[in-house]
C-alpha cells in the first residue's frame, strides 16, 4: 500500500502494461478468462485512481503525485509524472472509458481476442502517459507508442476498410509529430544555451525565453501535431475513415480519449511554452474551428451512416472546444476542459450505441431502422438522453460545458462565438433527425421486430456514462473546482499577462531549486508550479 | 610504451589471430572429416563468444602498432566488440540452412574473415591499411554473395564484383592523389599538413572526392547504391544480413575518418550534407514499391546510411550518437533479415505477399518481425526511435536545422513501407503458405535481437556510455 501510494500515477500508468504482458501468458483457447482478466485489470486500474481523484487538492495550482526519477541523464531527461486539475479529469475520462470499452467488446470481437484486449490495455497505457507527463520526451514518447496499439485495434478488428483507414490514421499523426520532434529538441538546446543544463522537463523549458520569429516556427511545430490529432478543420480527414473502420472499442477510445489528447497538447504544451505565439495563432484555431463546427455540422448532416453522423460531429464538437481554449478566457477554458469530458462520455456513449445495433443488425445505415421505440424501450431512452447531452440540452452535461464556453469566448471573439452557435443549433437539427428516424415511427424492417432490448451487460457499460451525463448536468461545480487551479494558470500564461517585460520570465532564485530538485517524498503535494505573476 | 600497454596491445592482437585461427580451422575441419555438417559454424561461433567474453578493459590511450598501421583506440574498444556480435549472430542465423550443403567450411571461413577485415578497417592508421582491408573484405563478400552457386546468386556475385571493383579502384586512385599531395599514407599526418596547409590543394580536394565516392560505394550512400539491392536480394541471406549490419558500421566508420580529416574544408562538409539528404530521400522513396522483402530491407539501409551520415555533424555528441545508432540499427536489421532467412524456401527471400496471414501461423516470427520493423521505423518506445533521437538532437545541437528536419519527415515517410510489412503480417486474412524454419540457434538469435530492439532504447544508459567512450576519436 505504501508503495502504491508513492508511486501512484506509476501504478496507475503502468498496470495495464503490464495486465497487457500478462494477458499474452494465457492460453488464447480460454477466450473467458483473457476478457475478465482484461476488465477486471482495467477495472482495477479505474479503482486506483478513485484515489488520484479524492486525494487531489483542487486548492493547490501545483502539479499533484509527482514523481520524477532520472532517465537518460545524458540530455537531462526525468521519468517524470503528475497532474494538474486538466490532466486529472482526462486520466479519470480514460479510467472511465477504458473498461466499459472492453466490456462492450466481450461479444463484438471473436478473433485475436487476447491480441485485441492486450491492445487495449497498452494503448490505455499509452494515453494516460500522454496526460501524466511533465517531461516532454517522456510525453513524446508516450504520444508516438499509442500509435502502435490503435494502429492494430484499427487495421486487425476493423472493418471493410480497415487497412487503409490505419495507414492513414498513422501516418497522419506521424507526420505531424515529427515536426514537433525536432521542435521539442530545438526548445531543449535552447535552454541549455540559456541555463547551461539539458533539460526536458516542462517548467524548465517553460523558462525559456524565443524571439518572436522563433516562437511562431516552434508553435506551429506543435500546433500542427496537436491540430491533427483534435482534428482542427483541414486536417480533420483521417478521422471519418479511422471512426467509421474501428471497431466500436476503438471508436469510443478515439473519439473519447485520443482527440483530447490534441487539446491537452494545446492546453499543457503549445501554449504555455510559447505564449506570445499563441497569441497571434489564437485567432486563426479559433477559426479554424469555428469552421470545424459548421463543416462537421453540416456533413454530419447528411451522412446515411449512423458512425460518420457521429465522427463528423465529433468534427464539430472538436472545434467547438478549440474555439474555447483559444479565447484565454476562464470560462471559455473551464467550458472547454468540461466539454473535453462531456464529449468523451456522450460521443463514447453514442459509439457505444451505435455498436449495440451494429452487433445485431449488422449495418450502421439510418434507413435500415426506424420504430426501435416498441422493440428496444430501453435502448431507446439511453439512446434519448445521450442524444440530448450531445446537443446541449439543458439539464444534461453537454450544456454546461457548452454554455460556459460559449459564454467566456463571446467576450472575446464575439463573431465567431455567434457563428458557433449555428453549429449547436444545426447538432440538435442532425442529431435529432437521426434519433427520430432510428427510435419513432413504425418498425420498416421485418428483421427489427425482434430485436432484443439491452442485455444486462450493456446496461452495465451504458448505465454509469448516462448517470455521469445527468449528474455533471445537474451539479457541474466539483468537476469545475478540480480544474480551476490548473485553468486559471493556463489563462494566466496563455493570455500574455506575463509578456510585457520578458525579464520577468527569469525566476526568482528562490523557486529554482524547488523545482530542479528531481525526487520527492511520497506525500503529494511537490513541484510547486509557481504561477507567472508571482515574479513581477 | 608502458608495460600495461603493450600487455593491452598484445591482448589485442590476440583477438586478431584468434578470429584467424577460427577462420582457419573452420576451412579445413570438412577438408580433415569429409563431412558437411555444424562443426565450422560452431567453431567461428564459439571463437566469437569467448573473444566477445574476454574482452579486454577498456584502455584510454590510443597505440599505434606495426609503424602505425594499426590503432587501438577507445573506438575500436566500441567496434571490434560490435563485429564480433554481428559475426556470432549471422553465424547463428547460417546454422541450420547451412546444414548438410557442401561448402560450409568456406562459408564460414569467409564470414570469419570479413568480419577480421572489418575489424582492420576501422583499425587503420593508414590508408594502406584501410585498402588492404578493403580488398580482404570486398573478395571475402564477392564469393559469399555467389555462394550457393544458384543463378540469382552468381548474379549478384558478378554484380557486385564489378561494381565494388569499380569503387574500389577510386580508392586507389584517391589515396594515389592523396600521396602525391601530402607524401604521406598516415591520417595523423595528413591530418596536420590539412591543417597547416588549407585551403586544400586541388589535386588533394579530388583525392579525397575519390576517397569518399569509394567509400560511399561500400556504406551504399545514393547514389553509390544500385548494387545493394541486387545483390542484397541475390546473396544467401545470413550474409545480406551481415552486409546490411556490419559491412556498412565498416564504411561508415571510415566515411566519418574522412569527414573528420576534412574538417577543415567547407566544401567536404557540403558534399556530405548533399551525400546524407540525398541518401535519406531517395532511399525511402525507392523502398516505397519494393514488394520483396530482401529488397525492402536493401533501400531501408541504405536509408538508414543516411541517418547515420547525419550525425557526423553533430561533433562529439554526433559521433556517439552514430555509434549508439549502428549497434540498434545492426539489431533490427539483422533480426529482420533473419525472419527472412527462417521462411524463405531460396535466396530469393519471401515478398510482402507471401508473409499474409503470418501472425496465424508463426506468431512469434511476426511479433519479433514487428518489433524490428518498428524499431527501424523509429516509433518509440523501441531501441530505434532512440537512436534517431540522439542523432538527430545531436546534429541539430551543431545547427542542422533543414537536415534533421528532412531525416524527420523522410523516416515518417518510411513509417509507411515498415507498416506494409505488418499489414500483410496481421492484417490481410488469406491463409499463410510459409513454412518456417526451426531451429534453436534461429530462435535464440531472434529472442535476443527482439529483446534487443526492446529494451536498448528505453534503458539506453549502457549503451550509450559505451558509445560514449568510444567518441573520443
Amino acid at each position: 500500500m505504501q508503495f502504491i501510494d508513492s508511486n501512484l500515477l506509476t501504478v496507475v500508468i503502468m498496470l495495464p502494461l503490464a495486465g497487457a504482458l500478462a494477458l499474452l501468458a494465457v492460453p488464447k483457447e480460454r477466450p473467458a478468462l483473457i476478457k475478465n482478466l482484461a476488465f477486471g485489470i482495467s477495472a482495477a486500474v479505474f479503482i486506483i485512481s478513485l484515489r488520484l481523484y479524492f486525494g487531489f487538492d483542487a486548492a493547490c495550482s501545483a502539479m499533484q503525485f509527482t514523481i520524477s526519477r532520472s532517465w537518460l541523464p545524458d540530455w537531462g531527461i526525468n521519468y517524470s509524472l503528475g497532474i494538474d486539475g486538466i490532466s486529472l479529469l482526462m486520466v479519470m475520462l480514460t479510467n472511465l472509458l477504458t473498461p466499459l470499452a472492453i466490456l462492450a467488446s466481450f461479444n463484438y470481437i471473436q478473433e485475436h481476442q487476447k491480441a485485441f484486449y492486450a491492445s487495449m490495455l497498452a494503448l490505455q497505457t499509452g494515453m494516460l502517459g500522454v496526460f501524466a507527463s511533465l517531461d516532454v520526451f517522456l510525453f513524446y514518447v508516450f504520444w508516438e507508442a499509442m500509435l502502435i496499439p490503435m494502429y492494430f485495434l484499427i487495421g486487425v478488428w476493423g472493418g471493410q476498410r480497415r487497412i487503409y483507414a490505419a495507414l492513414k490514421f498513422f501516418i497522419y499523426t506521424m507526420l505531424g509529430s515529427v515536426l514537433m520532434l525536432a521542435a521539442i529538441i530545438f526548445v531543449c538546446l535552447a535552454h541549455k544555451e540559456q541555463f547551461g543544463a539539458y533539460s526536458f522537463s516542462l517548467f524548465e523549458l517553460y523558462r525559456t525565453t524565443f524571439s518572436l520569429k522563433a516562437q511562431l516556427w516552434l508553435f506551429a511545430a506543435f500546433a500542427l501535431a496537436f491540430a491533427i490529432k483534435v482534428p482542427l478543420f483541414p486536417f480533420h480527414t483521417w478521422l471519418p475513415d479511422a471512426h467509421v473502420e474501428a471497431p466500436t472499442a476503438g471508436s469510443v477510445l478515439l473519439a473519447g480519449v485520443l482527440l483530447k489528447m490534441g487539446v491537452y497538447g494545446y492546453l499543457r504544451f503549445a501554449v504555455p511554452l510559447f505564449p506570445a505565439a499563441a497569441q497571434s495563432f489564437a485567432p486563426w484555431l479559433a477559426g479554424l474551428g469555428v469552421i470545424g463546427v459548421i463543416y462537421g455540422s453540416l456533413v454530419a448532416w447528411s451522412q446515411p451512416d449512423m458512425k460518420k453522423m457521429v465522427a463528423y460531429s465529433s468534427v464539430a464538437h472538436m472545434g467547438l472546444i478549440m474555439l474555447g481554449i483559444a479565447a484565454f478566457e476562464p470560462a471559455a477554458v473551464s467550458g472547454a476542459v468540461l466539454q473535453m469530458v462531456n464529449h468523451g462520455l456522450s460521443t463514447g456513449a453514442l459509439f457505444l450505441l451505435v455498436g449495440v445495433l451494429y452487433e445485431r443488425r449488422h449495418t450502421r445505415l439510418i434507413e435500415d431502422y426506424g420504430g426501435l421505440a416498441k422493440v428496444m424501450p430501453g435502448f431507446s431512452a439511453v439512446f434519448m438522453i445521450v442524444t440530448l447531452s450531445s446537443i446541449g440540452l439543458p439539464g444534461l452535461n453537454g450544456f454546461v460545458g457548452e454554455f460556459l464556453l460559449l459564454f467566456g469566448s463571446f467576450k472575446i471573439y464575439p463573431w465567431l462565438a455567434a457563428a458557433a452557435v449555428s453549429g449547436v443549433i444545426l447538432s440538435a437539427v442532425y442529431m435529432l433527425g437521426m434519433y427520430q428516424r432510428v427510435v419513432f415511427g413504425p418498425v420498416r424492417h421485418e428483421e427489427n421486430r425482434r430485436l432484443p432490448d439491452l442485455s444486462a451487460r450493456e446496461w452495465s457499460y451504458l448505465l454509469p456514462l448516462v448517470l455521469f451525463i445527468i449528474f455533471i448536468g445537474v451539479y457541474p461545480a466539483p468537476f469545475l473546482r478540480k480544474m480551476d487551479a490548473a485553468v486559471k494558470t493556463y489563462v494566466q500564461r496563455g493570455s500574455g499577462a506575463d509578456l510585457v517585460c520578458p525579464a520577468a520570465k527569469a525566476p526568482a532564485p528562490s523557486v529554482q531549486p524547488s523545482r530542479r530538485q528531481a525526487v520527492k517524498p511520497p506525500s503529494r503535494p511537490a513541484v510547486k508550479r509557481t504561477p507567472r505573476k508571482e515574479h513581477k | 610504451m608502458t608495460i600495461e600497454m603493450a600487455n593491452y596491445a598484445g591482448h589485442s592482437l590476440a583477438i586478431l589471430l584468434t578470429l584467424l585461427m577460427a577462420a582457419l580451422t573452420a576451412l579445413f575441419i570438412p577438408i580433415i572429416t569429409k563431412r558437411d555438417d555444424a562443426t565450422p559454424g560452431l567453431v567461428v561461433l564459439t571463437a566469437s563468444l569467448v573473444l566477445l567474453a574476454f574482452f579486454p578493459a577498456a584502455h584510454p590511450d590510443l597505440l599505434s602498432l606495426f609503424y602505425g598501421a594499426l590503432t587501438i583506440s577507445p573506438f575500436t574498444r566500441y567496434l571490434w566488440p560490435f563485429f564480433l556480435a554481428a559475426l556470432a549472430f549471422t553465424v547463428l542465423i547460417s546454422l541450420r540452412s547451412r546444414d548438410r550443403r557442401p561448402g560450409a567450411g568456406e562459408y564460414y571461413f569467409l564470414l570469419a574473415m570479413a568480419a577480421l577485415a572489418l575489424i582492420f578497417l576501422v583499425s587503420a592508421g593508414e590508408f594502406l591499411t584501410v585498402f588492404i582491408a578493403v580488398e580482404l573484405l570486398s573478395v571475402c563478400l564477392y564469393a559469399l554473395a555467389a555462394i550457393n552457386r544458384s543463378p540469382i546468386g552468381a548474379e549478384a556475385g558478378y554484380k557486385y564484383f564489378l561494381l565494388g571493383s569499380f569503387g574500389t579502384g577510386m580508392l586507389v586512385m584517391g589515396i594515389a592523389l592523396v600521396y602525391g599531395t601530402a607524401g604521406t599514407l598516415n591520417f595523423g599526418a595528413i591530418k596536420l599538413a590539412l591543417v597547416s596547409g588549407l585551403p586544400f590543394h586541388p589535386l588533394m580536394s579530388a583525392g579525397f572526392i575519390f576517397l569518399i565516392a569509394g567509400f560511399s560505394f561500400k556504406s551504399a550512400l545514393v547514389p553509390f547504391h544500385m548494387w545493394v539491392p541486387d545483390v542484397y536480394e541475390g546473396a544467401p541471406t545470413p550474409v545480406s544480413a551481415f552486409m546490411g549490419a556490419a559491412v556498412k558500421a565498416g564504411g561508415v566508420v571510415v566515411l566519418y575518418r574522412l569527414f573528420a580529416l576534412t574538417a577543415g574544408a567547407p566544401q567536404f562538409r557540403e558534399i556530405f550534407w548533399a551525400l546524407a539528404v540525398l541518401t535519406m530521400v531517395l532511399g525511402n522513396l525507392m523502398a516505397l514499391p519494393q514488394q520483396n522483402l530482401k529488397r525492402l530491407l536493401a533501400y531501408s539501409s541504405i536509408s538508414h546510411a543516411g541517418y547515420i551520415v547525419t550525425g557526423f555533424f553533430g561533433g562529439t555528441e554526433g559521433l556517439k550518437a552514430a555509434l549508439f545508432y549502428l549497434a540498434v540499427y545492426a539489431a533490427a536489421n539483422i533480426g529482420a533479415f533473419a525472419v527472412v532467412a527462417a521462411l524463405e524456401k531460396e535466396e530469393r527471400g519471401v515478398t510482402i505477399k507471401d508473409l499474409a496471414g503470418l501472425s496465424e501461423r508463426h506468431p512469434y516470427l511476426a511479433g519479433a518481425m514487428s518489433l524490428f520493423m518498428l524499431s527501424l521505423a523509429g516509433i518509440p518506445p523501441l531501441a530505434g526511435f532512440f537512436g534517431k533521437f540522439y542523432v538527430f538532437a545531436a546534429a541539430l545541437k551543431s545547427g542542422c536545422i533543414w537536415l534533421v528536419v528532412i531525416a524527420l519527415l523522410m523516416s515518417a515517410v518510411s513509417v509507411y513501407y515498415y507498416l506494409r510489412v505488418l499489414v500483410a503480417m496481421y492484417m490481410e486474412k488469406e491463409p499463410s503458405v510459409l513454412e518456417a524454419m526451426h531451429s534453436g540457434a534461429m530462435n535464440l538469435a531472434l529472442t535476443l535481437l527482439a529483446l534487443a530492439v526492446t529494451l536498448l532504447g528505453v534503458f539506453s544508459g549502457p549503451l550509450l556510455r559505451l558509445a560514449q567512450a568510444a567518441s573520443i576519436f
